[in-house]
């Protein structure tokens, strides 16, 4: 270790004033029963002890309490989950560890890291433990680095702060080792590169070297892949298991996703409206959630394993403002279970089973214990609203969308004052797919896929570059004029992924909804009463019509979007990743209401996400993307229990399922590398510098791969079509 | 500080759960949010009296800006000339308060008019892009390199002595929209790429008219505030110009040419420089004062809006 | 990078001719140097003003495109910029010009930049802090005053005290009075003439670098990388400094490059109130007697300072920043 030579310039580490002594109390004796988890219970003392944490901020609206009573120990070695939606005080309690949290924050309770008290410390007292005993790896890797510096300054800065006397070349040696430890390739060479230089995952692994270069004690991760695609989010969860296995180190797993804690989490504390309300080993919790929230949450979650038979539970309502936290349970206003009693007095976290440690906070625990609830028990499922036209065969229904070949370049511009042409850039590059009335087509892919760049080819409503669109009939290349194309808007529309942008500010509700119908020249009679039509139809009260967007929250925001959309009585709809901002437990109430919609209205959608849980949950038929091309074409249940195409089944493969069971023995094919960029020529096939399968073909077979472009194609084997010169058979399972 | 949006905050979480909530009209809240500051309130106090003073000044006192009085020529302040007389025996109370309405005409005028051609010339070649985009710009740094002020002065200077101040309003607008042209281009640009303004465009709403309900209502804020800090730059520009000689000439008056009258007599009748002095920095400084309010009150960013994002 | 430079420059050098042509054709349709002579008392003779005017190329009987040519050809082919009305040399009046204003302004700038920056950087760290709060208030009220106000207060303090001091210890007119050879009683006399001008531009300089650079700085304060750096054990303090700051001065070091200009034209107001023989001031004149082709020439310098900043600004910005690709 280098532990003994440590030597910091300003003062020497508050940890060694400590004579190391752990409280024993109650809350230490439960944890150290929690043994429902891949590592057993915890053993000997644990590193780090959070006892009745409090953080507040004073802000204009008013004292907003962002954590209220938390309480939790980490040991070596263990990784502790802690879940929440946004505005839990997930977040709030991890920067309260690291002593990073804003100046306005005031920080009651206690946080021992060795039996020494971190309350109350200086910055100049915090930062000799800082990136030495305790790190820290942020959720946003693209603005976390400095700009202006190396990568290798950057994580030598982490190890010069702590040992100003070591020598040159071994610092050097170190970042090497480093680099190459998470993952990056010619570390040597790497060392000199800008941050922007780096890909998105690439700087997460960036950000994971500088966390263990001095193999702290713990490794604090605040929703560390949130920000990247599924394939990457994938590597840089098994970069961050590496990290713990070569340090030691506890780590605090900060996240909303629940698939992501149950690959990666021993230990679960559930956060909601800044108090913990169920804290368990990671298989109780998953299989007996015993806090109605918590049983919420798991209902509200599609599972991307397993086939979508039963509609997604909602749990109604928003969480609470901080400023302004209800009486009693703070869940209770949302809670199935409620009653009066609930908003009377806050619960404590009390034992579900004296021997498993496993605790929660509701007042009806007993009950929900005797009577062994399930979340089914709690949230009945609602009824789905069965489309009349269902039975009719999906190829006697009207083809509303058809997509072939589609082309888009976008040039690339250079530098300098008349920005010349230099290359072009294939954004999209052969999309084919079809959507009939009344179905739902998701189109998947990674950013940078050409999902949207297919989205904004279609509703320009202009001739392509190359290929063809048409739309509900109409051939986009043999539209004439301005008023054709206007006529045609009224069938198609879209919905966007920020319900922040995409409404104005500054506009009231009423003049939102009404602006698609003035465009499309209604008359004031029929615009007031279908804008009433329309909130109903969202399930929006329709007296908030006189509001601004700001007075509403992201998912209301949403249903106006959508209800905007629908003011023309589309037939068809496009929408962009339409939950993907949402929290959770919101999303499953807007999926829902999209289902029923279409159920209604007959309509067709072009579904754009990256989540393949959700997609696999709504869609009927799903086209995957990589790189601008359309790669694997076909009915949604059977391209996900047999996918043909190997990117299909490393994207399947990469989605962390909730269920810990399954996460713990699940091979993970994890893809080398990032995304080429589309600049780049390809003289065969897109996918083939990532490939799992080419290493495993012939010297001759791996030749096809590299001149020949496969084309969209099927076999006798299913009706999935794909593109890709040797698709793998259809009994290889993909979870 | 700033202030923060509180109702908007409230409001977002009881709606969904059907709770009425009081809906202050937008109006409401921008006055609520500007007049708690005491800086504005003190702003708008301070240039409310110098209006009144200009405005009602030449009505009390008994002696007219351009009615010399040559029984007291460069006199210090007395009972009979209430802030004294200049070196041609004209009473400074007279002159300060024509002078300042003058100073305050020309601000006002000059900074409306820069605004809307700026706003209008801005937000278009950011909205429409392409070619349209590269030449305006290439158009609004071209007149950047010119020195404006040398312009000015050569237009202001041929123009005669009454329609002096008509022609300093039209030189300080036509060099004077380039700078605020290119702050509202880059605003609009940043707008362009909203969602809302995609889906305008996507129900067939024509460009004109999204210009006009979109981008222009989410620059207003930004075009007001500049409207009000494009005051003081006006005045300044006024004032520099006057005391060149190039600007308004007598028998007119402003600040600027008081001053003027004023620096050669600065030893021997300081008062001359003195006065029109502290007129001139009250009125720019409450103007100051009022723009930062109004930045305070309008911009949704100059503070969160009470959200904890954890 | 040469070729980035290269490119950069020559599209500078087209906007400065579109620009300097405009300023000839402006100034010739609102310049009239003919009235010099004919509101002569004696009037001289006409075939007399005639020639004159011919000989300044600055005859309105003659088409200003003629006109144009040949001052244009003469620029090109001989550095020439032309007569004044009374037939003196433009490029013989402007040097020393150019000089005086080089000899007040450099001072003042520097000054404004390092004063204006500290300030900004001070403030920034002590948000919230009555330090800031009684700083950006003196910085709005220097903000909003007139530089004539600012320059005759100045003028009137100096007065003040010289008074009661009883001698004279601020010249508050020109740029010398001395004329024997002892170098340090000249060089004394210089900072009592130069002093005052420069307290004055330094004061109405430096509240915009003072201003810019407190918000450059709490942008970057506030940057996620901040919190990084901290989170690897560096102080507050030590990853503002090391991380924070610098970010924080490629935009000021662009205002830098980019205030070239308004060096000399912005100091017009200073000029004439303590009596410099510079640039601005001969402007006033230039104007004043109609002189065409001394306000383009001095439109035409304004103009290039303009340029070279923005040059200077764009090699400054891609030099300190590694996103800013030269290519």
């Amino acid at each position: 270790m280098m532990n003994a030579h440590k030597k910091n310039k300003q003062m020497d580490s508050i940890l060694t004033e400590g004579n190391g002594e752990i409280i024993h109390d109650d809350i230490l004796a439960n944890e150290l029963r929690e043994a429902h988890g891949p590592k057993g219970a915890p053993q000997g003392d644990p590193i780090m002890q959070v006892r009745d944490l409090h953080v507040s901020f004073a802000t204009e609206a008013g004292v907003c309490r962002a954590v209220r009573g938390v309480n939790f120990d980490l040991w070596r070695g263990r990784t502790l989950g802690i879940v929440g939606e946004s505005g839990s005080g997930k977040s709030v309690t991890a920067l309260s560890l690291i002593g990073l949290l804003d100046d306005n924050a005031k920080v009651e309770g206690s946080i021992r890291m060795n039996g020494v008290e971190l309350i109350g410390r200086s910055d100049e007292e915090m930062s000799t433990i800082r990136g030495e005993n305790i790190a820290m790896v942020f959720q946003d890797p693209l603005s976390a680095l400095t700009p202006m510096f190396t990568i290798g300054d950057q994580i030598a800065e982490s190890l010069l702060t702590h040992h100003p006397d070591m020598p040159k070349d071994k610092v050097h040696d170190r970042c090497v080792e480093l680099l190459g430890l998470v993952g990056i390739p010619q570390p040597e060479e790497r060392l000199k590169s800008f941050p922007h230089e780096f890909s998105g995952g690439m700087r997460q692994r960036v950000m994971i070297a500088i966390a263990i270069a001095n193999e702290p004690d713990v490794i604090i991760a605040d929703e560390p892949t949130t920000a990247l695609d599924v394939t990457i989010q994938a590597q840089i969860l098994e970069v961050l298991a590496k990290a713990q296995k070569e340090t030691g180190a506890a780590v605090v797993l900060i996240t909303h996703d629940l698939g992501v804690v149950a690959g990666a989490a021993d230990d679960i504390l559930v956060m909601y409206a800044g108090r913990p309300v169920e804290r368990a080993s990671i298989d109780d919790l998953f299989e007996k959630p015993s806090m109605p929230y918590t049983m919420g949450l798991l209902g509200a979650v599609p599972k991307p394993h397993v086939a979508a038979n039963q509609r997604l539970v909602p749990i109604q309502g928003n969480p609470p403002s901080l400023v302004d936290i209800p009486s009693g349970c703070p869940f209770s206003p949302r809670c199935p279970l409620a009653t009066p009693e609930c908003s009377l007095e806050e619960p404590n976290l009390e034992p579900v089973d004296d021997s498993q440690g496993h605790l929660a906070s509701c007042r009806r625990l007993k009950e929900i214990v005797d009577k062994d609830l399930k979340y089914t028990d709690v949230f009945p499922i609602p009824d789905a609203v069965r489309p009349q036209w269902a039975e009719m065969p999906r190829d006697q229904r009207p083809v509303t969308l058809d997509v072939e070949h589609l082309v888009k370049h976008f040039p690339l511009k250079g530098g300098g004052m008349f920005r010349r042409t230099v290359g072009k850039v294939a954004a999209v590059d052969d999309v084919t797919f079809s959507i009939r009335q009344g179905e739902t087509l998701a189109l998947v892919g990674e950013s940078g896929s050409g999902k949207s760049t297919t989205l904004m080819e279609i509703m320009n409503l202009m001739k392509p570059e190359a290929g063809r669109i048409t739309v509900l009939g109409h051939d986009l290349a043999e539209i004439k004029n301005r008023a054709e194309r206007k006529e045609l808007r009224k069938d198609l529309q879209i919905i966007f992924q920020d319900p922040m942008s995409s409404l104005d500010p500054r506009m009231p509700i009423y003049d939102v909804l009404a602006e698609p119908l003035r465009a499309q020249h209604w008359n004031k009679d029929d615009i007031n009463h279908r804008v009433g039509e329309l909130m109903e139809l969202v399930g929006l009260n329709p007296d908030y019509v006189d509001r601004f967007p700001s007075q509403f929250s992201g998912g209301q925001r949403q249903r106006i979007s959508i209800a905007r959309a629908l003011a023309t009585d589309p037939k068809v709809l496009l929408l962009d990743e339409p939950i993907a901002s949402l929290d959770v437990s919101i999303q499953a109430g807007v999926i829902n209401l999209l289902e029923d919609l279409q159920a209604k209205l007959k309509i067709s959608y072009l579904f754009v996400a990256h989540d393949l849980a959700v997609i696999r949950h709504i869609s009927d038929r799903v086209a995957v993307m990589y790189l601008g091309q359309v790669v694997e074409l076909g009915e949604t249940q059977e391209v996900f229990t047999h996918p043909r195409h190997p990117y299909t089944k490393a994207l399947l493969s990469a989605i962390p399922v909730p269920d810990p069971k399954i996460e713990r023995t699940r091979s993970r094919i994890i893809l080398s590398g990032d995304m080429p960029s589309p600049a780049e020529n390809f003289a065969g096939c897109r996918f083939a510098s990532r490939c799992p399968i080419k290493p495993t073909l012939s010297e001759e077979q791996r030749k096809m791969c590299e001149s020949k472009r496969p084309v969209l194609t099927g076999d006798e084997l299913n009706d999935t079509q794909f593109a890709c010169h040797f698709p793998l058979d259809v009994d290889e399972a993909a979870f | 500080m700033t202030e923060n949006n509180t109702v908007s905050n409230d409001s977002s979480t009881t709606a969904e759960s059907g709770g009425e909530v009081k809906h202050l009209s937008y109006g409401t809240l921008i006055a609520r949010r500007f007049f708690r500051q005491k800086s504005a309130v003190a702003g708008v106090v301070i240039f409310i009296l110098l209006l009144l003073f200009a405005l009602f000044g030449g009505k009390i006192c008994k002696w007219s800006y351009d009615d010399p009085d040559f029984m007291s020529i460069s006199e210090p302040p007395s009972a009979e000339h209430w802030l004294g007389t200049d070196p041609g025996g004209l009473d400074l109370f007279a002159l300060i308060s024509h002078g300042l309405g003058k100073s305050m005409l020309i601000g006002i005028i000059t900074s409306v008019a820069t605004m809307t051609i700026a706003a209008l010339y801005g937000t278009a070649i950011a909205f429409f892009g392409g070619w349209i985009e590269r030449v305006g710009m290439w158009i609004l740094d071209m007149l950047l390199v010119i020195p404006s002020f040398l312009l000015v002065a050569m237009i202001v200077r041929a123009a005669n002595a009454k329609a002096g101040w008509i022609w300093l309003i039209i030189g300080l607008t036509a060099f004077g929209w380039v700078g605020y042209a290119r702050i509202i281009r880059t605003m609009a640009l940043s707008l362009r790429e909203r969602d809302y303004i995609k889906a305008a465009r996507f129900m067939g709403v024509g460009s004109f008219k999204i210009i006009l309900r979109h981008l222009v209502p989410n620059l207003a804020s930004m075009i007001i505030i500049n409207t009000v800090l494009g005051v003081v730059n006006a005045v300044a520009s006024e004032t520099a110009l006057s005391y060149l000689g190039v600007g308004i000439k007598l028998p007119d008056t402003s600040l600027g040419l008081i001053l003027q009258t004023g620096a050669s007599t600065t030893q021997t009748a300081p008062w001359i420089v003195v006065f029109p002095s502290v007129a001139l920095v009250l009125l720019t400084f409450s103007m100051q004062l009022i723009g930062d309010g109004l930045r305070d009150a309008l911009d949704p960013n100059s503070a969160a809006n009470g959200q904890v994002n954890a | 990078m040469l070729k980035f430079i290269a490119k950069r420059a020559a599209n500078y050098v087209v906007m400065l001719y579109v620009a300097i042509s405009f300023t000839y054709f402006m100034a010739s349709a609102f310049m009239t140097p003919r009235s010099n002579y004919e509101s002569r008392t004696p009037r001289p003779p006409q075939a007399s003003i005639e020639r004159t005017l011919d000989l300044a190329n600055i005859n309105d009987h003659t088409s200003v495109f003629v006109r144009y040519w040949h001052w244009l050809t003469n620029i090109v082919t001989k550095w020439d910029w032309g007569l004044s009305p009374s037939l003196e040399s433009v490029n013989k009046a402007l040097a020393p010009r150019i000089l005086a204003s080089t000899e007040l302004v450099t001072l003042s700038t520097v000054l404004s930049i390092v004063l204006g920056v500290a300030l900004g950087i001070y403030t920034a760290q002590r948000q919230y802090h009555w330090q800031d709060r009684l700083f950006s208030t003196l910085a709005t009220f220097f903000l909003v005053i007139p530089s004539a106000v600012l320059a005759l207060m100045i003028v009137l303090i100096a007065i003040t005290v010289n008074d009661a001091a009883g001698f004279r210890i601020f010249y508050v007119t020109g740029l010398s009075s001395y004329s024997g050879d002892n170098l340090l009683l000249r060089f004394g006399d210089f900072l009592q003439h130069i002093i005052l001008p420069t307290i004055s531009l330094t004061l109405l300089g430096m509240v915009s670098y003072h201003l810019t650079q407190r918000t450059y700085l709490l942008d970057e304060m506030h940057a996620d990388y901040v919190r990084t750096a901290r989170s690897k054990g560096l102080t507050r303090k030590q990853a503002i400094r090391r991380h924070a700051l610098r970010a924080s001065l490629i935009p000021t070091g662009v205002n830098v490059a980019f205030s070239i200009a308004s060096v000399f034209t912005g100091a017009v107001i200073t000029e004439s109130i303590f009596a410099i023989n510079g640039l601005g001031r001969y402007f006033i004149t230039a104007i004043n007697n109609n002189d065409i082709n001394a306000s383009v020439a001095i439109a035409a310098f304004g103009g290039a300072c303009t340029l070279v900043g923005a040059l200077l600004a764009d090699i400054f910005s891609a030099w300190l920043d590694p996103r800013i690709k030269m290519s």
